[in-house]
């Protein structure tokens, strides 16, 4: 015995013995890796810490149901089918672009009012809700099956970390958002190669309604991401951070006035009238943007109804599409050229 | 010497008064906003409009047609409310209880949904549409049987109209939650951004109705005194009470397709002026002096509402329940006091 011990720690041999070793610990390591990943799976407990308190899940959720548009994006990015989602506020039942990952879902209603009886017999064991829009129903989600609620249904970036550990998918929620990072900073160094000197651009985002239009600021969905690729906002908006300003009068165009709109629109006829009536007034045929010709159409499902990390990444795709042609500076261009450019990106 | 105020001329000063109020309000009106505009600019850009002149552009696209609108529903809505409360002889009476919004509403969610209106002249004719299918309806139920006019059957079948016309409304906004969006400018009553020629279609009406409402008056007074007093006294009292539903709801409807639910201005409105003009009786006064009040407290309610929290507006309704509500329940003490 003592001959071997002494062997072992011979120097000769001493390589060997720490190569074992090696293996053993890296064995051991393995071992407890594959266990403890199938604790996560299956028989794992979190406490996941939320608007409307902290909720305890166990194991792996499977039937999980989502009770607003962003947390429905959501699931389906970390790679989730919910069995349960409310209706969609455009392309009814549910927005095209995640209507081939939800082939199997059922729908429980609208996001303003939930059939909470179509979600109990869906026997969810996960239910993702907001407190927005389900603070006084929590109490009978809760009764249902755990439930999380998010403080605000457009923060995509919280809805997906708080899914993500919710579902025990924090690996795929990170990689998400590191993605989604490097895609603003890259994003961003694309703007400012494009406008030059011009950078940053002012602008102002407008959504049209039949009677008036909301002016979004950097404290919605895609507020928040135009904010974080640089562009800047007319005083008005950052006077009033955080709610929309519902403007009425046409009196109040000059105080959008901006280097480029970005305008959503809903299909319908009474907001194209609106829309047209606004940007035929003279105030607003005025505005640097207008005069320009840097009014941007976009789609106001990627761009405020959707609300996941996957529109966000559409809503990047479609910017990335507008300022992809070359840029010319207003100060610059002549106006008989600038008049020839149509208008850019589609008209819903 | 008996004091002015307790002089027979009294009711003619107190429209005097309004009048000179309502035309400083009116200019007052057109020249706050955004911007302050001066007095004389606002006289240029209505009489000798320069179209590049920003100022002026204010005045004539913006500011000229919520202002004429809001004198305009505010007058229809306080005669018709006026009338409203002698018809049915009831001190809480407001054309909204002919069922004349809830008609007026019910119709333009339906005809839009069949018809996909997008002009404000058919979501107009919409409206007047519902508004007289609604107040006949009223009309025939409480007269209906007895042949009779009982104004507390008018009433009832008024409540009963406008719940049954809301129910109607929330069934069609559950199935189509789309279309409430494209109508939800009409729920809530707003002056803003309504175009003049919507008013100069429907002014014939009005006026129409505004002067029968006046005609009306001295037999109104008759009225005041009892159905059978009044049939005594030769009144063919069918006759003027048919005349007066017709006034309200030409006066009502109208003001309801051009801004939308207003409430308020018909309840109030009619009890101001009573007490302005201490009289409760004379019609002839009381009708004009509501045409008066009316449009200024809506014209003055419009003008906080949308420069308090600029560049954001406040919903008029809001703003009239908020001016009117004190200076009601004011006047109601005081003439409580006085027995």
């Amino acid at each position: 015995m003592k001959g071997d011990i002494e062997r072992c720690f011979d120097q000769k041999h001493k390589g060997k013995a720490l190569s074992v070793m090696c293996f053993a610990f890296i064995a051991l390591y393995l071992g407890f890796c594959a266990v403890s990943a199938h604790a996560t799976d299956n028989t794992s407990t979190r406490t996941v810490k939320h608007a409307l308190g902290e909720t305890v899940i166990h194991g792996q959720p499977k039937r999980v149901v989502s009770l607003f548009q962003g947390a429905t994006d959501t699931l389906v990015a970390l790679g989730v089918e919910p069995v349960g989602v409310v209706e969609s506020w455009a392309q009814k039942p549910m927005y095209s672009y995640l209507r081939p990952q939800l082939k199997n879902v059922t729908y429980v209603g609208l996001e303003t009012q939930p059939s909470l009886e179509d979600i109990a017999l869906l026997k969810p064991d996960l239910i993702i809700a907001s407190r927005y829009r389900s603070e006084k129903i929590y109490g009978i989600l809760s009764q249902i099956a755990p439930t999380i609620a998010l403080e605000e249904v457009y923060d995509f970036r919280q809805t997906l970390k708080t899914t993500g550990k919710a579902l025990g998918r924090e690996k795929k929620a990170n990689q998400l958002l590191t993605d989604w990072q490097k895609r603003i900073i890259d994003t961003r160094h694309k703007l400012q190669g494009h406008f030059g000197k011009d950078w940053p651009q002012k602008i102002s985002l407008l959504d049209f309604r039949s009677d008036h239009v909301r002016l979004y600021t950097p404290n919605s969905f895609s507020g928040s991401i135009l904010s974080d690729l640089g562009f800047k906002w007319p005083q008005v908006v950052e006077d009033s951070q955080w709610a929309p300003q519902k403007l009425v009068s046409k009196e109040s165009i000059p105080l959008i006035d901006a280097d480029m709109y970005f305008v959503l629109m809903k299909d319908d006829a009474a907001v194209k009238k609106n829309y047209q009536s606004w940007s035929q007034h003279l105030l607003w045929q005025r505005t640097k943007a207008a005069k320009t010709h840097h009014i941007y159409h976009v789609d106001n499902i990627y761009w405020s109804l959707a609300g996941g990390i996957i529109s966000a990444n559409h809503m990047l795709d479609e910017v990335d599409t507008i300022f992809h042609p070359p840029y010319q500076s207003p100060t610059h261009g002549s106006n008989q050229d600038l008049n020839q450019i149509p208008h850019q990106g589609k008209l819903q | 010497m008996i004091p002015w105020w307790q002089n027979a001329q009294k009711p003619l000063l107190i429209l005097i008064l309004g009048t000179t109020l309502l035309l400083i309000s009116f200019v007052l009106s057109l020249c706050i906003g955004s911007t302050f505009i001066s007095p004389i600019t606002v006289m240029q850009a209505l009489f000798n409009p320069d179209l590049f002149n920003l100022d002026h552009i204010l005045v004539t696209t913006t500011r000229l047609s919520r202002s004429v609108i809001a004198l305009v529903v505010g007058g229809c809505l306080a005669v018709s409310g006026c009338l409203m409360q002698a018809l049915t002889r009831n001190p809480l009476a407001s054309p909204s209880i002919f069922g004349i919004n809830a008609g007026a509403t019910f119709s333009i969610i339906i005809c839009s949904m069949i018809f996909q209106l997008d002009s404000m002249q058919q979501y107009m004719w919409a409206a007047l549409l519902g508004a007289f299918v609604a107040g006949a309806m009223v009309y025939a139920i409480g007269t209906m049987g007895t042949g009779r006019f009982n104004p507390i059957r008018i009433v009832l079948a008024g409540a009963a109209i406008t719940a049954l016309f809301g129910s109607f409304t929330q069934a069609l906004l559950v199935i189509d939650q789309e279309g409430l969006d494209s109508i939800l400018f009409w729920l809530a009553g707003s002056v803003a951004n309504r175009q003049l020629d919507t008013l100069t279609t429907l002014l014939p009406y009005i006026g129409v109705a505004l002067i029968g409402a006046f005609l009306l008056a001295k037999p109104i007074n008759i009225l005041m005194a009892g159905d059978e007093i009044s049939k005594g006294l030769g009144q063919r009292t069918a006759l003027v009470q048919m005349l007066m539903g017709l006034a309200i709801t030409v006066l009502a409807g109208c003001a309801v397709a051009m801004a939308g639910n207003i409430v308020f201005v018909g309840l109030i409105v009619p009890h101001i002026v009573r007490k302005l003009m201490s009289t409760a009786i004379a019609h002839e006064w009381l009708i004009p002096g509501c045409m008066i009040f009316g449009a200024l407290l809506l014209l003055i309610a419009d003008m906080v509402a949308r420069v308090i929290i600029f560049p954001q507006e406040i919903p008029i309704g809001v703003m009239t329940a908020f001016l009117g509500a004190p200076l009601f329940i004011y006047l109601i003490r005081r003439g409580m006091r006085h027995g």
